[in-house]
């Protein structure tokens, strides 16, 4: 049996880690998009027969996609090792990549494992009186949407880190879109003040402009990370540029196939 | 570059220790022999915790105390990914991701347990739902430990010198174990059967999996010693 | 930083039009309540925050020429501008909460109150941002003119951002 030549290429980490950071994210977009129908969030204003419905209605697609986040939900961790890695590589102190790695390894329990939990036992126990119902959807959805802390401080760690750095690992733009996320995530506060309007956890501006801002930023640094592996030269000095692009696959860009 | 390994084999050689806590507070717990049914009425759910808050009590907070005591072991293992033929520390930053999210899971679930049991006289529903939330907690949530035996693994897998850190098999154990995890994440599917939280697959191979894992994990590093350190113990 | 000026005007109109849109919903309701604002208080954030504004241009052109002490002058005078519309605007803000005026009393003080302290956040970033400025200032070998620009947009964009708050909140009637 030959080896796939990427098996070979000294990235290879970067490149599985990588992968896994594309997979992840697709599949937290199309649990909760798509499967479990939590994103859009349910009506904070429902009533108790109104989260009963809400429950009947969103049953199987509940239990059966947050079973899948139970288990592959760990695989987050490839992208804040990725992000952490590009601190690394950056002319500033290791403290900012620890600090990074330390607070996004918090974020995964209000990022996923409360809302797993609570929709889970809800949905298992459809009959459950239905105040408690109640209560477990208003901890599955104040746990996911009013819990950001962590990415405003994780935010601003990799801001001030790519603002100070001399490498040229990120572009100085993406800088200030961590900016611009860290200030779109503080909005999400409000969520435990109202049940209804803009500012509720499903509202305008708590949910919508949120959410937009939140994919447009990963989607940005899923796409530089994956340029940052591309001009990985493993020196302490500056990134170099992209290689130019040649109308053969040189290798390099048979890596970048190979592991996307 | 060899790096100081001094205080590692105390770590390993402690592992049994906490073993004997884990698997006495294991037998102490009520609920695991045989483990609690999903399919109970609230009732009887609450009868159980007001007949048994004692022992509920004893085991919950010796699990929950030493919920942590697995991270020494965890970190010894990222120490010795140091020096696996790896180009850049990406998985070892990967496994410390996860490597304390794990224990705040099971921490968590002890925690719903211990408030079930602390007032066994509220209304019966109310102690069913901490009893669900810390079910499905404890059997769920394996997320962190299924990525730990993934990137464990890979790191294996792509440890290609003449002198590997860990054998080869190491990584199709840790393959194995993930597989044995996974199928539990999908216990809130069913109430009956082998996927339920009581059932032979979420409940006993799960289970057996982690234990397994730790023994065989601490033997592993237990027995092999980092490069250029043959003279230390 | 043009990126960041680019991107969070772009937000902001977001959440303008937002509350344009609930506005519009119920019209006699925000007029009545936007009666209670003083209209004299947010005059007074306004010529406090261009004064800041104003100096914190002074600061760049001294810069430019080479007048570094001048330039660290200005710009702790913008800072000092800034300080006073963080005064006005907590000032501001206690005497609405006593006048009964909280974040979730009413709908139109929902969006006060989000509007106005969204833009508190980005003042207290900009005391941080004129520090790296004196900073940058202060040390011989630390002075590029470009962080040096690059801060004062910053504090531009704060200063345009208010102006937009003061004319959809204070003034439109």
């Amino acid at each position: 049996m030959r080896r796939p030549t990427w098996l070979d290429s000294p990235k290879r980490e970067l490149w599985l880690a990588w992968g896994a950071t594309v997979g992840f994210y697709n599949l937290y977009a199309v649990v909760f998009f798509l499967i479990t129908r939590t994103q859009p969030p349910g009506q904070p204003s429902y009533g108790d027969a109104g989260v009963v419905s809400w429950f009947a209605s969103h049953h199987d697609g509940l239990l059966v996609g947050m079973a899948f986040i139970f288990a592959l939900g760990g695989l987050s961790s490839t992208s804040l090792a990725l992000i952490t890695y590009s601190i690394r590589r950056m002319s500033v102190s290791r403290a900012y990549a620890y600090a990074y790695l330390l607070v996004y390894a918090v974020a995964a329990i209000p990022g996923f494992l409360f809302i797993c939990v609570a929709m889970t036992a809800g949905a298992m126990r459809p009959d459950r009186s239905p105040e408690l119902q109640r209560w477990l959807y208003d901890l599955g959805f104040l746990s996911f949407s009013g819990t950001m802390g962590v990415f405003l401080i994780g935010s601003l760690v990799w801001m001030t880190a790519i603002l100070l750095d001399k490498n040229r690992v990120f572009p100085k733009w993406f800088g200030y879109l961590n900016l611009c996320n860290a200030l779109t995530e503080v909005v999400v506060a409000p969520a435990w003040f109202f049940d209804r309007g803009a500012f509720a956890w499903n509202g305008l501006v708590a949910w919508w402009i949120n959410v937009f801002v939140f994919g447009i930023y990963t989607g940005v640094f899923i796409t530089l990370l994956r340029s940052m592996i591309r001009r990985e030269d493993f020196g302490t000095g500056p990134l170099p540029d992209l290689p130019p692009r040649k109308p053969r696959r040189s290798p390099e860009n048979a890596v970048a196939t190979a592991a996307s | 570059m060899t790096r100081p390994t001094a205080g590692e084999s105390i770590i390993v050689t402690s592992l049994p220790m906490i073993a004997v806590i884990w698997i006495a507070a294991f037998f102490v717990f009520p609920g695991f022999l045989p483990p609690l049914s999903p399919r109970a009425p609230s009732n009887e759910i609450a009868t159980f915790y007001r007949e048994h808050a004692a022992r509920v009590r004893y085991s919950m907070v010796l699990l929950n105390w030493f919920s942590v005591a697995l991270i020494p072991l965890l970190m010894v293992i990222v120490e010795r990914m140091r020096a696996m033929a790896h180009r850049t520390p990406v998985l070892r930053y990967c496994t410390l991701g996860v490597a304390a999210a794990a224990p705040i899971v099971f921490l968590t679930a002890t925690v719903f347990w211990l408030l079930a049991a602390f007032r066994p006289d509220r209304a019966p529903d109310l102690t069913q739902l901490f009893n669900d939330l810390a079910w499905i907690t404890f059997t769920c949530g394996v997320p962190f430990l299924v990525a730990q035996c993934l990137f464990l693994a890979g790191a294996v897998y792509l440890d290609q010198q003449a002198r590997p850190v860990f054998p080869r098999w190491v990584a199709h154990f840790n393959l194995l174990v993930a597989a044995a995890l996974i199928p539990a994440a999908f216990a809130g599917l069913t109430k009956t059967g082998a996927f339920a939280w009581d059932g032979v697959v979420s409940f006993w191979v799960k289970n057996a999996a982690i234990a397994i894992w730790i023994v065989v994990m601490a033997v592993v590093v237990g027995r092999t010693k980092p490069a250029g350190a043959e003279a230390t113990a | 930083m043009w990126f960041f000026v680019l991107f969070e005007s772009m937000i902001f109109t977001a959440y303008f039009g937002v509350y344009l849109y609930h506005r519009g919903q119920h019209e006699t309701a925000f007029l009545a309540a936007q009666s209670h604002l003083d209209l004299g208080l947010g005059v007074l954030d306004t010529i406090a925050l261009l004064a800041s504004s104003w100096a914190v241009a002074r600061s760049v052109q001294a810069a430019r020429s080479g007048r570094y002490d001048a330039a660290r002058r200005d710009a702790l005078l913008t800072a000092g501008f800034g300080g006073v519309f963080a005064v006005l605007k907590v000032v501001e803000w206690v005497h609405q909460v006593h006048a009964g005026n909280t974040f979730t009393s009413q709908e139109f003080f929902q969006f006060y109150f989000f509007l106005t302290a969204i833009h508190f956040i980005h003042l207290l970033i900009g005391f941080v941002v004129i520090g790296v400025l004196v900073r940058q200032l202060s040390g011989v070998e630390r002075r590029n003119q470009e962080t040096v620009e690059t801060c004062a947009t910053y504090w531009h964009t704060v200063d345009f951002l208010w102006v937009l708050i003061f004319a959809l909140v204070y003034v439109v009637r």
